[in-house]
Formats: C-alpha cells, sequence, structure tokens
C-alpha cells in the first residue's frame, strides 16, 4: 500500500527540522519524477516533504546575475521573457522539457538533483557555467554545477542538504547559444542532446563551451572539444575534428530508448550542426 | 443517387455532448452496490513447473474476502482451441500467466494481498522464437491438447492455406522476380481507457458481467461455458457495454482477467471489479500478432504479374487467440490484392513463451500489405517500371471473382491509384533524390462484413412510443468510431423521422438482438442495412394502420380549425378514398398522402398517430425488429476459397518524404490517401475514422514496438512505448473519398473503419526506397535502421 | 493521517478532510465524485487526468491533493454554463468531430482551456505545443485542432 505524511513547510528552517524528524523522508518540489517513482513501488519514503510553499526557493531575481530559486516551475522559465533574452538556452531547454502540464508541476531545482544525464536544464547551464547553492541546516555553500552530478542519480549532496538555487552570470554580447534534443517522438526523455556556446570574433572562436546530455553517467562538458576549438578560426575541416572529438569523448549506453551506436552518432552530428547555426547567426 | 436528409450530411454524434462534459461513464468509473476489487497475481517466470502456491498469509489481511487459484476454483478452458486458463495450475507458460487473484474491499488492500502470495517455481527452459519452437529437441509448451491426447510437437493446430494455378509454371513465365523476407512487431492496442470489467451475480445465480467487449454475445456465450464449467449450467449470463475507452480489436476475445473476475464474484457473492493499470495493460493484455513473411513475386516482359508465393510465420506465444487467424484474412490481399494467376500461400502458426496476441485494427493486414507492397516495388524496379504504372498495369477492376473466390463488385482501385499519383505530383518528384521521394501502397479489405464465423448477421428493434420516439436496440459495440450516429442517421433516414427523435440504447445482451461482434469494419455496413430493413418493416406497418385512423385524425384537425375559424376553406381532397397504404410516406415524423395538397391539417404527427393506435379498443404499440445477414459466405479454410465478404475496399495512400541522412529521421512532407468508401455517410466522423487510423499507420511505421527479452515486455508504459502525439501528426494529408455506391451497402456504402492503416507503413518504406536508396524490412524504421542501412551501401 | 484542507473547486468553496498521500485525481473521482477526469496511464504521460490548478494544465495523477490547499481547481465538470449548457469549448469539440471514444476528451478539453485563457489567438505550434503531452488513439489529433481553433474563432466573437 502507498501511504506516506506530506508535510508542506513554510521555511527552510522548517523543512530542515521536518528531515532530522523523518529521516526516511524525500524532498520534492513538482512530484513529476517521484510520485511516478512511488507509484511504480521503486522508492518507498515514509514522508515526503514538499518545497513548494517556500518562497525564499521559488523566486528569479535578475540583477547582474540571475538567481533562480530551485523550486521555480520549468513553466515559469520558460515563459520568462527576460530569462530568454539574457540566457536563450535555458529558455530553449525548457521548452523542450515534458509536456505544458509537466512543465507547470516540474521545477528546475527537481530536475537538477535527479541527477539523470537526460535532464533538459543541465547543458545548458553546464554551457554557462552556472553555480548551484547548496543549503543544510549548517552551512551554505557554492559549487559549479559541474561538480554537483556525480553519477546516475547520484548527485554531491549530503544528508540534509537542499539545492536553493541556480546562480548564472550574464555572458558576453557576442556570445552565442543553440539546444539541440533527439527524442523517439517530439516529447521525450532527450536520447541525445547538445548545448553549444560560442564566441566569437570574425571567424575566430574566443570562447566555446560545449556539453552532451544522455550520452555518459552525467550530463557532461566536452572540455577536449572546447580546448580544440578556443583560439582558433573555424573552418569546416575543424568543425569535423570537432565532431569526431566529441563521438570519442562520450560513453554512451545502450538501453531501451537507443542504442550507443546511434547516440554517439547524434552527438557528432548535433555538435556540427550546432556549431554551424552558432556560425551562420553571427555572421548575420 | 436522391438527395438524403441525414446520410451523407454531417450530424453531431448523438454521445458528443456527453462525452464533452465528462458525464459519459466507463467501466473506470461504474461503481455496483457492495462491490469488491479484484486484483490478478500475475507469474514472474517465463516457463516453469509450478511446485506451490501459498495464499495463507494474503487470506488473512484485513479486508481480503477471496483469494483463489487453480486449486480451489473448477477449471475454466478459455479460448477457441481451449488451451488457455482462467488461473493457470501446474504449469506457467508466460510471462503474463494468472497465478492467482484477490477480492478485497479497496485496491490497495487487494494489492498487497497479491504481494503476499508465494508461488514456488521449478523453471523449464524458456522458448522465445518459432525457430527455437520447432526445433527437433523443443520443449513441449503444451503437452496436451484440450482433449488430453498428447501433441507432438509445438505447432498450433490452425493453418490458412491458399493453393491456385499452378506455381512452377509461373516462374517459368516469369521474366522478372523479386523476393525478400519481411517482419511486423508487436504492437499495442493503446486504447486510451485500460481493459477492465465487473462481474456480478444476482440471487438466482445468474451472472451480469459490465464488460469493456467488442463481441457482447460471443462473450455471452463463452461466459456461460464459463458458467457451466462451475457447476452452474443452465444459468444466464447478460452482457452490458459500458462507454468504451476505444477498442481496435482489443475486445474481440474473451480475456483471463474477466473469467477471473467471474469467479471472485461466484466466490464472496458480491460484485468484483478489475481494472487493469496502464502497465498492467502494456504487460498482461494480449497485444497485436508480430508476423514474419516470406514472399516471392514474378513478372513477365510487361509487368504483368505471373505468380506470386507467400509464406508466414507467427509466434503464436503460449496460449491461441485471434492472432492464429490473421492468415484468414491475410490470404484476401495474397490472393486479390491486384491480378496475379498462380499463387501459393501458406501459414504456420508456433507456440512460444513469448506473449499470446489478439485482434487489432487490421487484423493481419497491414501484416501481409507490408510485405506485399514493399515486394511490388521491389519487383517493378526489377522490372524497370514506374510502380505507379505497375500497379495499374496489375490493377483488378469491376465485376471480377478473384482467385480465392473474392466477388468483387465495385472498384476503385485504379481511380485511388490516379489520384494519389496526381496529388503527390509522382512523375514531378520520383526518382530525383537529394534525401526526398514519394511511394505509394495499395490496399485490399472487406467492406460488407466478414464470414469467419457461423453467422455474420446484426438484429436491430425498433420500438415506437406514444411521443414518436425511436428506441433501438442493437447488439453492436459504440467505441469511438461512431456506429451509434451512422445507426442514428440511418433509422432517421429510413424511418422518416427527426434525428432528435430516435435514442439508441446501450448494447446488452438482455435488450438486444444477436450481432456477431463490432469487427472487420462491419458496424456501419449492418446497422445501416437492418436499419433500412426494420425501417420498411416498420413503415408497412404504419401505412397499413393509417389506413384506418389517418381519415379519423384529419377530419379532428379540421374541425378543430373550422371551430376556431368557421370561414375556413379547406382544398378539395377526399382523404378516405386517398387513405391507402401505398399512397402514404413520412417525413421528419410527419405522415401524409404523396398526392395530397402540402396543407397542414393534411399532416398527421407520428406522435398522435401512435397514441390513436394505442388508446382505443384492442389498441397496439408498435415494435419491429430485422435480422440483417449479408450476402457472404463462410470460406473453405481447407481450399482456402469463398467470398468472404459482401463488398470489398481498395484504396491507395501515398506518402513524400525527406529523410535526413545524419539523424535516420524521416520527416513525411505530404501524405495522400484516396479510398473507396462506397458512400459517405457521416463525412466528419468518416474523415475522424481515416485521421485516426493513419495516425495508427504512422505509429507502426515509425515508433510502435512492444520490446520482449525472453519473453518480458519491457516497455509497459508511455514513456517507452511511443505512440504519435499531435507533433507526430504535423504535415499535411490529402484524403479523397471515391464513392463507388456500393448495391450492398446501406445507402451505398462500404465498411471503411480498418483500411486507413493498413497500406501506410509500405507507402513510407517505398517513398523512403525513392530517397536513399535503401530498404527497410522489419518495422518499426526506426531512425537507428536507416543509418546502419545508409552505412551498409556507402 | 489525515489532514483539512479548503480550496475552490469549479467556483464552490470547499473544505475536505483527506489523507495525506492522496493523488488530487483520487480525491476528484473517488471522495468528490468528479469522474469526468480520467487516469490513462498515471505516469503523466498522456494528459488524460489534466484539470487546471490556478488556471495553469496539470496531470493530477502526479499532484499531491494537499498541493491544491488554498487553490482555484477546474475540471471538465466545471466548464457547464448554467442549464445544463455546455460552453463554446466544449461544443467545438462535439462540432468539430474531435471526440470518438472520448477518454481523452475532458483532459484534452481543459488543455484547450488553459490554452485559450492564456493565448486566445494560438498558431497552429502553439496548439500543437500546448497537447503533445495529450494521447489520442482514435482521432488522429486533425479534428482536434480544427476545434481548438472553431473555439478560438467563436469565443472571440462572443466577446
Amino acid at each position: 500500500m502507498i501511504r506516506f505524511d506530506y508535510f508542506k513547510p513554510q521555511s527552510l528552517e522548517e523543512a530542515f527540522t521536518l528531515k532530522r524528524k523523518h529521516p526516511d523522508a524525500r524532498y520534492v518540489a513538482g512530484g513529476t519524477d517521484i510520485m511516478v517513482q512511488i507509484k511504480n513501488r521503486e522508492i518507498k519514503p515514509s514522508a515526503l516533504i514538499s518545497l513548494r510553499n517556500i518562497p525564499e526557493l521559488s523566486s528569479i531575481e535578475i540583477n547582474g546575475s540571475a538567481r533562480i530559486g530551485a523550486a521555480v516551475t520549468i513553466a515559469d522559465i520558460a515563459q520568462h521573457p527576460e530569462l530568454e533574452r539574457i540566457y536563450p538556452v535555458l529558455v530553449a531547454a525548457a521548452k523542450r522539457l515534458g509536456s505544458v502540464q509537466i512543465r507547470n508541476a516540474a521545477t528546475i531545482g527537481g530536475n537538477l538533483s535527479n541527477c539523470s544525464p537526460c535532464a533538459d536544464t543541465a547543458t545548458p547551464l553546464l554551457i554557462m557555467e552556472a553555480k548551484v547553492k547548496l543549503r543544510s541546516p549548517e552551512k551554505t555553500r557554492e559549487i559549479p554545477i559541474a561538480d554537483f552530478f556525480q553519477g546516475p542519480g547520484k548527485s554531491c549532496l549530503i544528508t540534509d542538504e537542499i539545492l536553493v538555487e541556480i546562480v548564472i552570470e550574464p555572458p558576453s554580447e557576442k556570445t552565442q547559444t543553440v539546444f539541440l534534443k533527439k527524442g523517439r517522438v517530439k516529447m521525450d526523455l532527450a536520447v541525445a542532446s547538445v548545448a553549444v556556446l560560442l564566441e566569437m570574433e570574425s571567424s575566430t572562436c574566443l570562447k566555446a563551451r560545449l556539453a552532451a546530455g544522455s550520452v555518459a553517467p552525467v550530463p557532461l562538458r566536452l572540455s577536449s572539444v572546447e580546448e580544440m576549438l578556443e583560439g582558433q578560426t573555424i573552418t569546416a575541416d575543424l568543425i569535423a575534428e570537432a565532431r569526431r572529438l566529441a563521438m570519442e569523448n562520450v560513453s554512451p549506453i545502450t538501453d531501451i530508448r537507443a542504442t550507443e551506436e546511434y547516440r554517439r552518432q547524434i552527438v557528432g552530428v548535433y555538435v556540427k550542426r550546432g556549431i554551424e547555426d552558432l556560425l551562420g547567426r553571427s555572421e548575420v | 443517387m436522391s438527395d438524403y436528409r441525414y446520410v451523407g450530411k454531417d450530424i453531431i454524434r448523438p454521445d458528443g455532448p456527453d462525452k464533452a462534459a465528462g458525464k459519459a461513464y466507463y467501466i473506470h468509473d461504474l461503481k455496483r452496490p457492495g462491490m469488491f476489487f479484484g486484483k490478478i497475481k500475475f507469474s514472474d517466470q517465463v516457463h516453469a513447473r509450478i511446485v506451490n502456491i501459498d495464499i495463507s498469509k494474503a487470506e488473512k489481511l484485513p479486508g481480503v474476502k477471496a483469494v483463489i487459484t487453480a486449486d480451489n476454483t473448477p477449471e475454466v478452458r478459455i479460448g477457441f482451441l481451449r488451451d488457455n486458463f482462467a488461473l493457470k495450475k501446474d504449469k506457467v507458460r508466460q510471462y503474463r500467466d494468472e497465478i492467482a487473484a484477490v477480492a478485497a474491499i479497496d485496491p490497495d488492500i487487494a494489492e498487497e494481498a497479491i504481494d503476499l502470495i508465494q508461488v514456488d517455481y521449478e523453471p523449464l527452459p524458456g522458448i522465445f522464437s518459432p525457430e527455437e519452437a520447432m526445433a527437433e529437441s523443443a520443449t513441449l509448451i503444451h503437452e496436451s491438447d484440450a482433449r488430453g491426447r498428447p501433441r507432438k510437437d509445438n505447432i498450433v493446430p490452425v493453418r490458412f492455406r491458399h493453393d491456385s494455378g499452378d506455381l512452377e509454371t509461373g516462374k517459368k513465365e516469369a521474366k522478372y522476380t523479386a523476393g525478400g523476407v519481411y517482419s511486423t512487431p508487436l504492437v499495442q492496442q493503446s486504447c486510451m481507457g485500460t481493459a477492465g470489467c465487473i462481474a456480478e451475480f444476482d440471487m438466482n445465480n445468474n451472472l451480469t458481467m459490465w464488460a469493456k467487449t467488442q463481441i457482447p454475445f460471443l462473450a455471452q456465450r463463452d461466459f456461460n461455458q464459463a458458467l457451466a464449467a462451475i457447476g452452474l449450467r443452465g444459468k444466464n449470463t447478460r452482457v452490458i457495454v459500458p462507454t468504451l475507452g476505444g477498442g481496435f480489436g482489443s475486445g474481440l476475445d474473451t480475456h483471463a482477467y474477466e473469467y477471473i473476475a467471474i469467479l471472485l464474484a461466484f466466490r464472496t457473492g458480491h460484485p468484483v471489479k478489475i481494472l487493469y493499470s496502464r502497465d498492467e495493460e502494456f504487460a498482461y493484455l494480449s497485444p497485436r500478432q508480430s508476423s514474419q513473411t516470406k514472399i516471392m513475386q514474378g513478372c513477365d516482359e510487361k509487368g504483368k504479374l505471373t505468380f506470386r508465393s507467400i509464406d508466414v510465420l507467427q509466434d503464436n506465444g503460449a496460449y491461441t487467440s485471434w492472432g492464429a487467424t490473421y492468415p484468414s484474412v491475410m490470404m484476401l490481399p495474397a490472393t486479390s490484392l491486384y491480378r496475379v494467376p498462380n499463387i501459393h500461400f501458406d501459414s504456420q502458426m508456433v507456440y512460444t513463451n513469448n506473449t499470446y496476441c489478439q485482434a487489432m485494427r487490421g487484423y493481419g493486414n497491414p501484416e501481409l500489405s507490408w510485405a506485399l507492397e514493399n515486394n511490388m516495388d521491389e519487383l517493378a524496379e526489377a522490372a524497370g517500371i514506374d510502380p505507379f504504372e505497375f500497379r495499374m498495369l496489375n490493377s483488378n477492376t469491376a465485376d471480377e471473382t478473384t482467385p480465392m473466390g473474392l466477388k468483387i463488385s465495385t472498384c476503385a482501385l485504379k481511380e485511388s491509384l490516379k489520384i494519389t499519383a496526381d496529388k503527390l505530383n509522382w512523375k514531378e518528384k520520383r526518382g530525383k533524390g537529394k534525401q526526398r521521394g514519394v511511394g505509394m501502397a495499395s490496399l485490399l479489405h472487406v467492406g460488407g462484413g466478414a464470414r469467419i464465423y457461423r453467422s455474420d448477421a446484426s438484429g436491430l428493434i425498433l420500438k415506437l412510443d406514444d411521443y414518436g420516439n425511436v428506441y433501438a436496440y442493437h447488439g453492436g459495440v459504440e467505441m469511438g468510431q461512431g456506429l451509434h450516429t451512422v445507426l442514428t442517421s440511418a433509422i432517421a433516414e429510413s424511418l422518416g423521422v427527426l434525428l432528435e427523435k430516435v435514442f439508441i440504447n446501450p448494447t446488452d445482451t438482455g435488450t438486444c438482438p444477436w450481432d456477431v461482434g463490432t469487427h472487420a469494419s462491419r458496424g456501419s455496413f449492418m446497422a445501416g442495412n437492418a436499419a433500412i430493413l426494420a425501417a420498411k418493416k416498420l413503415r408497412e406497418r404504419i401505412f397499413k394502420l393509417a389506413e384506418e385512423i389517418f381519415p379519423a385524425e384529419i377530419e379532428k384537425n379540421l374541425k378543430k380549425i373550422l371551430n376556431k375559424n368557421p370561414d375556413f376553406k379547406p382544398v378539395e381532397f377526399d382523404v378516405k378514398k386517398a387513405a391507402r397504404r401505398e399512397n402514404f410516406d413520412m417525413k421528419d415524423g410527419l405522415l401524409f398522402i404523396k398526392d395530397a395538397p402540402d396543407e397542414a391539417w393534411l399532416h398527421l404527427e407520428l406522435g398522435r398517430f401512435l397514441r390513436a393506435v394505442h388508446f382505443r379498443e384492442q389498441g397496439q404499440m408498435l415494435t419491429t425488429e430485422a435480422f440483417y445477414d449479408p450476402p457472404n459466405e463462410l470460406p473453405d479454410w481447407n481450399k482456402g476459397y469463398g467470398n468472404m465478404s459482401a463488398t470489398y475496399v481498395f484504396g491507395t495512400q501515398g506518402v513524400e518524404v525527406e529523410v535526413d541522412t545524419g539523424t535516420g529521421e524521416v520527416k513525411i512532407v505530404k501524405m495522400v490517401a484516396a479510398h473507396d468508401v462506397g458512400k459517405v455517410l457521416n463525412m466528419q466522423g468518416l474523415k475522424g475514422q481515416f485521421f485516426g487510423a493513419l495516425a495508427q499507420g504512422i505509429g507502426y511505421a515509425f515508433y510502435e514496438k512492444l520490446e520482449s527479452e525472453s519473453g518480458k515486455i519491457q516497455n509497459t508504459n508511455f514513456r517507452d512505448y511511443k505512440i504519435p502525439t499531435i507533433q507526430e501528426m504535423n504535415f499535411p494529408i490529402d484524403l479523397e473519398f471515391i464513392e463507388t455506391d456500393d448495391r450492398f451497402g446501406p445507402f451505398g456504402a462500404k465498411g471503411v473503419a480498418e483500411p486507413g492503416l493498413v497500406p501506410t507503413a509500405p507507402a513510407i518504406a517505398n517513398a523512403i526506397y525513392d530517397a536513399i536508396g535503401v530498404r527497410i524490412h522489419d518495422l518499426p524504421i526506426t531512425p537507428e535502421k536507416i543509418l546502419t542501412a545508409l552505412k551498409k551501401v556507402s | 493521517m489525515k489532514h483539512e484542507i479548503s480550496f475552490v473547486l469549479n467556483g464552490v468553496e470547499m473544505r475536505v478532510r483527506i489523507d495525506e498521500h492522496l493523488r488530487l485525481i483520487d480525491l476528484l473521482r473517488d471522495k468528490l465524485g468528479m469522474t469526468g477526469t480520467k487516469e490513462g496511464c498515471g505516469e503523466g504521460e498522456c494528459g488524460a487526468c489534466t484539470v487546471l490548478v490556478d488556471g495553469r494544465a496539470v496531470n493530477s495523477c502526479l499532484c499531491p491533493a494537499l498541493e491544491i490547499e488554498g487553490k482555484d481547481v477546474v475540471t471538465i465538470e466545471g466548464l457547464r454554463d448554467v442549464e445544463n449548457k455546455l460552453s463554446i469549448l466544449q461544443t467545438a469539440f462535439v462540432e468539430s468531430g474531435a471526440i470518438q471514444c472520448g477518454f481523452c476528451t475532458p483532459g484534452m478539453i481543459m488543455s484547450a482551456k488553459a490554452l485559450l485563457d492564456a493565448n486566445p489567438e494560438p498558431s497552429e505550434d502553439e496548439i500543437r505545443d500546448s497537447f503533445q503531452g495529450n494521447l489520442c488513439r482514435c482521432t488522429g489529433y486533425v479534428q482536434i485542432i480544427a476545434a481548438v481553433k472553431q473555439a478560438a474563432r467563436k469565443l472571440k466573437g462572443s466577446s
């Protein structure tokens, strides 16, 4: 029988107290992942501690950098004009996540905390080198998002710690970004995804950041590709090399959704097309 | 063709408003007083001896009312070969085998009780392919048949074959040949409303079943046999069909869960509801039959087909349901789509430990057409002929009898081919490469019922009340396809009453006349013809009675008018003289004499007429029945011969595709479908059926496959079993209906529920070949397969 | 553990006492008799359970009932006009042939309502985006899109 207590703390302190009292409890925000896991009896928490009603987790502040509360819904991110203007790649990914109904409940904190390699918001945040703020009763720390993901389903959160905020610095004027996602049908968990950031000075690449999803144990920065591109004139040959390198540096698996070969192939194609797309925009 | 009042017009479907308001009641919403909830324990072994089932802990759980197994219930055999059992004893043969079941006061407790049941198994080697099952030393999945006679192999004793002409001659005469092996996967019907039922006994031990079924009367027969098995011989089942959340063939057989609900209801003395959750539906309900087809065809120099050889191998799974009879339908296109003189068709079904399969829309035709229509293009290429021209050259025409004995009356194949080629800009687009291509495929299907049982009939009762309301009792099943819409308009049209005066009663074996079931696209064809027959009888009775009643009532009309307006001068007309049965007509519920002046006082409203007939000495109420049995034959399956349907439908679909050779994705640029429908009964409903079928065709072509690994279905949810969403239907669809006005069809209409998905997949495959020169033989056509095939070619 | 919550359901103030683990769909269907909302999958994939919470379309099968405390919930039952008349949106679905078996219909209509309330003149792309979480096996979606467009036209005309 599926039974659990359900708490709705109004502050972080209250949330921490509840977690201390119910060590077996799980934090939940939108519930779009956890409720499915409970239904399928993959997890059997004695209680759920909802983070939806804690004001400091639910706001978006843009003041130089952007501070997005972990309990902000994907829908709110997808429909935020200022976020779209300054961080279009995050908004693009938010728009590709699930359906309207899912986006109205799912949160960015939830999407990240699951530490699924498929998390749609992860690759955009990786290429923007976002930071995540983690709080526990004892302390607060801010770490680069790349350090947050430790393995499939495994974050670096220690007991009682909650992801509370995502912090992103605004990109430079010349920065262009793109998010590409492949599903079996349009609304799907990513079979493979790629996010690309380029800062170009005419045809020279000043800065390159690339990340790939669903092709490694964690959402993955493609550092070797970045190093190869930076400071170079981007030619067709270089793009082909970037593609090859990207394909070499991911470690996809075969599962019910796709084969390893196919995922690798998509990463290569998307890296190539992503770069070409951004070059085209830079030229305009 | 006269102008109809309702037929051919768009009418609001009678069940639409309730469905839009959330007021329609599906099996999910139904409750009976004192109802318990049933849950089933399924096997977690694929092939094993059952050593022991311990239900003691489950029985003790508070709230549990009964726990049943094959050990504490009488044996109930199910399936047309009687090779299946409601609850499994001795042995499990597939992952979905039903081992035990619980009835409890709520579903949660039932679920918990299921977990407390302990089963000990002795595993046996699992067999997961027909080839393995046919090997010399293969373990027998069924050691004996239903009569207890020992079996010697795993081959299912069901065979459909046809041999006509002389294959060797045909091969000799062929200048060009093409052959290949094609396969189709397990696919789930994926009704939005899952399977379920409520079983309830009354205190006389008669059973009522609220069932998600498409065969209420055959189900009654099946359930009555079960009643006999549990010691209630002579007792009766009444099957009531609630609003269905879809069917698509999943309700064409009776299922173990239904018999289990009956056993639980009998044991507890309470109504018991069993409802499948979505993952249970995927894991434990029989899916569409998979197939493997070996085909070879040849043609002469000019491109005329000289022979066709088809062998079908099917993985029957552990038990037998309608999947095993797909080849009976496959035989139709195999022998009769296009003209071909020398034919070999054979089929083999083999037991394995995989899931067993049931009907799904198309019932073997999509499977066979997948092979046939791909192969037609291959042969056309070998012969150097354009595939459109090739099909035209070999097309069937009207009024021919095919090698299987199918009597083609009207045939719009050539027309549908031409329309498709035109709308696709075939000549301009074909063979251009650059990752863009066009392809087409055609179909032949039954359009006038399908006699695959002793009767293919459909009855209708029309009952008139005192107000001119017409109550219809019909045994067909409305599952969304619009049967009740067609029936309503056919009755209103044929009888001559207003649409809103016609009420369709729930489908109920206790009240409705017999109908074999809503399948084979027969619903509208049967209901329409039954309506025409019944209405004719009813009108005859009304007009006969009118000879006496009409003049008296008209006189009353006149008196009333004259009372109010003494100066009224009625037009000259001898009502008494003209009141002969052959002179009457009725329109919009108004009785009138055909040649009479069109004056209001000369019309008699049906309700008034009926009250006059009723409220007098020796009064009458009017109820009429008709039993429509179509002019078709039960084929001789030994010979593979017989005119199975009263009429046939042809059609062609074409697509233009664009292939992304980087990702392997296929984009549909445009889709064209030209279908012979006989007559459009309701344009909106007809379009809806075709759009829905095309969507299923798209799913079949690109996305749908139940992944079975060692007999266990791996993708038991919509997350990993992908059906097309609104995004995947994102291309223009040009639908054209060809009205051939069939003489057997009601108002000229043919049955068309299934054809929409028959040629879709091969049309797409043929277009992909035109675009990039690769042909995928195994559905679904995934991007992975495209990329792999492209790699091989380069 | 039982918990009391107050919320507004189809314009009516409600106060109920429920088990904490209850999903919104269970509260609606089992406790409040609102069986118009359907459970098609229980996992947020099919959208048959779509209802509006504070004007937003959500999967009620994934929403803990306690989360609607203080919120405004609208289900398919709430769309009916006074005098038992269908709303313009529902009528558009009926008239456009957008209904076949009807199981997905309440969820579709609620998604349509959320869309049109926020975006009275959606483009076809916007319509498709709004419905990708509503599965239908019967209609092929074409007439559903037509229904939404018709409703948008009629609602514009009547405002």
